[in-house]
This record gives C-alpha cells, sequence and structure tokens, in this order.
C-alpha cells in the first residue's frame, strides 16, 4: 500500500488559490507544473483539476514560444539549478 | 474592439536610445491602426531560454492595447519585416474574465510605471553586469592560490 501510494491525497493547487487566469509572464505560477527539466507534468502527477491544467499547458507553451522558458534541457546542455532561469 | 496584448524581444546589440527608438515606432505603428494603446510595460533585459539567432540576452517589452480584429495582421507584418526583433506574441483576451484580468493587469503596471521608471532600469542593468564580470574572476583566482599555498607548505614542512 504504502509503495502504490507516493503523493499525497490529490487536490487542485490553482482552484485552492481561486485562479481565474493563468499569466504565461508570472514564471513562478507555471513553475509549480513543470518537471526539472522543463517537461510540463501530468495531472495524475500534480492533481491539477482539467480546466487548470488546460490554462496552464497554454501558458506554458506560450512561455516557451518567447523563450521565458527553455523547450528541453537535455544532456548536452546540463544546467546545475534549473529554476535559477526563473526569476 | 478587442483586447491585445504582444509581447516581443529586441536584439540585445541595440543601445538603450535604440530600444526606445524602436518600442516608439512600434507603439506609433499600434497607434496607426487606429489603436489605442492602454499601457506599455518595459521588462527590461533578460537572459533568453535558449539562444535565438546566436543571442542569450533580450530586451523583452509588453503593450496592451485594444484594436480591431484587421488590424493585428498589419501590426504583426511590420513586425516580421523588422530586423531588430527576435520574437514577437499577440495574445487576445476574449471572455469577460480574461477582459477582467486585462484591466487588472493593466493598471497594476501603469501604477507601477508612475512612481520611478526611470531607477528601475538603471538598477536592473547594474545588476546584471556585476553579476556577469566579478563572479567569475574571484573563482578562478582564490583556490589556485589556496592550493599553491598549501603546496608550498607541504614542500617546505617535508625538507623541514
Amino acid at each position: 500500500m504504502a509503495e502504490r501510494r507516493k503523493f499525497k491525497k490529490r487536490y487542485c493547487k490553482y482552484c485552492e488559490q481561486k485562479v481565474e487566469f493563468i499569466d504565461y509572464k508570472e514564471l513562478n505560477s507555471l513553475k509549480f507544473s513543470l518537471s526539472e527539466r522543463f517537461k510540463i507534468m501530468p495531472r495524475r502527477l500534480t492533481g491539477n483539476c482539467k480546466r487548470h491544467q488546460e490554462l496552464v499547458t497554454v501558458a506554458i507553451k506560450r512561455a516557451r514560444q518567447t523563450a521565458l522558458i527553455p523547450y528541453v534541457i537535455d544532456r548536452k546542455k546540463v544546467v546545475e539549478n534549473p529554476f535559477e532561469i526563473i526569476r | 474592439m478587442n483586447h491585445y496584448e504582444l509581447l516581443f524581444v529586441l536584439r540585445p546589440t541595440l543601445t538603450d536610445e535604440e530600444t526606445k527608438i524602436e518600442i516608439e515606432k512600434i507603439q506609433s505603428n499600434i497607434i496607426a491602426q487606429d489603436a489605442n494603446i492602454v499601457v506599455t510595460d518595459d521588462m527590461g533585459m533578460r537572459k533568453l531560454a535558449y539562444p535565438v539567432e546566436k543571442n542569450e540576452r533580450g530586451h523583452y517589452t509588453v503593450v496592451y492595447f485594444q484594436a480591431l480584429g484587421i488590424a493585428i495582421a498589419e501590426i504583426e507584418r511590420l513586425l516580421r519585416i523588422n530586423e531588430e526583433i527576435l520574437k514577437f506574441l499577440t495574445v487576445k483576451y476574449t471572455n469577460k474574465k480574461d477582459i477582467a484580468q486585462f484591466t487588472k493587469i493593466t493598471e497594476a503596471i501603469s501604477k507601477k510605471n508612475t512612481p520611478a521608471p526611470a531607477k528601475e532600469e538603471v538598477v536592473v542593468t547594474e545588476e546584471t553586469s556585476a553579476i556577469e564580470e566579478t563572479p567569475v574572476t574571484e573563482v578562478e583566482e582564490a583556490p589556485v592560490t589556496e592550493e599553491t599555498q598549501a603546496i608550498e607548505e607541504a614542500t617546505t614542512n617535508k625538507e623541514a
């Protein structure tokens, strides 16, 4: 049982804060839904509700287009503190 | 009239005056399309997440404006022609909720702009330049000297 449940009880963090709109320029709000390699975290791990997940994905993709967030971090360009980029 | 937001990234090689001129040019382009600009937010020089046309940094600016849908095509056409622009993105605010956010954001920025916009810019540029220059030299020099000293001490001890 202990192994099966790696994550705590799921709830949507964005719902808790009553976020109605996610700005792609506010990188701190996107940080939660990004993995260390700047992939979009799936809903089953973050616990986001569907509505907010859709808002977040759009925001992340826009941030990627405008070079605020990298598309990928691979072995060729490893950063020690990946979230240092986000200020 | 729809609510729009336009973000564009200018080349880092431009001087401060040139960037100002470029931003004004783009603003005048937007105004020429019967649009009214609400606010412009100068995000300043930032490090890009990935190199764009071999540039590591870029000057970010965001313009919030109201315009007709037809105007966007012309504005974007002019942006594409401009070679000083690395990237741009226009976002439309459609729902009532989005538009409420639009007003919120614009008000916040206009408040931020009014007290002292000039001071902020200066601070940012100084910080970035200081960070780039100072640590590199320190890190390179410091450990080498310590090591050599240690080695020297060790050798002297052995000899003694």
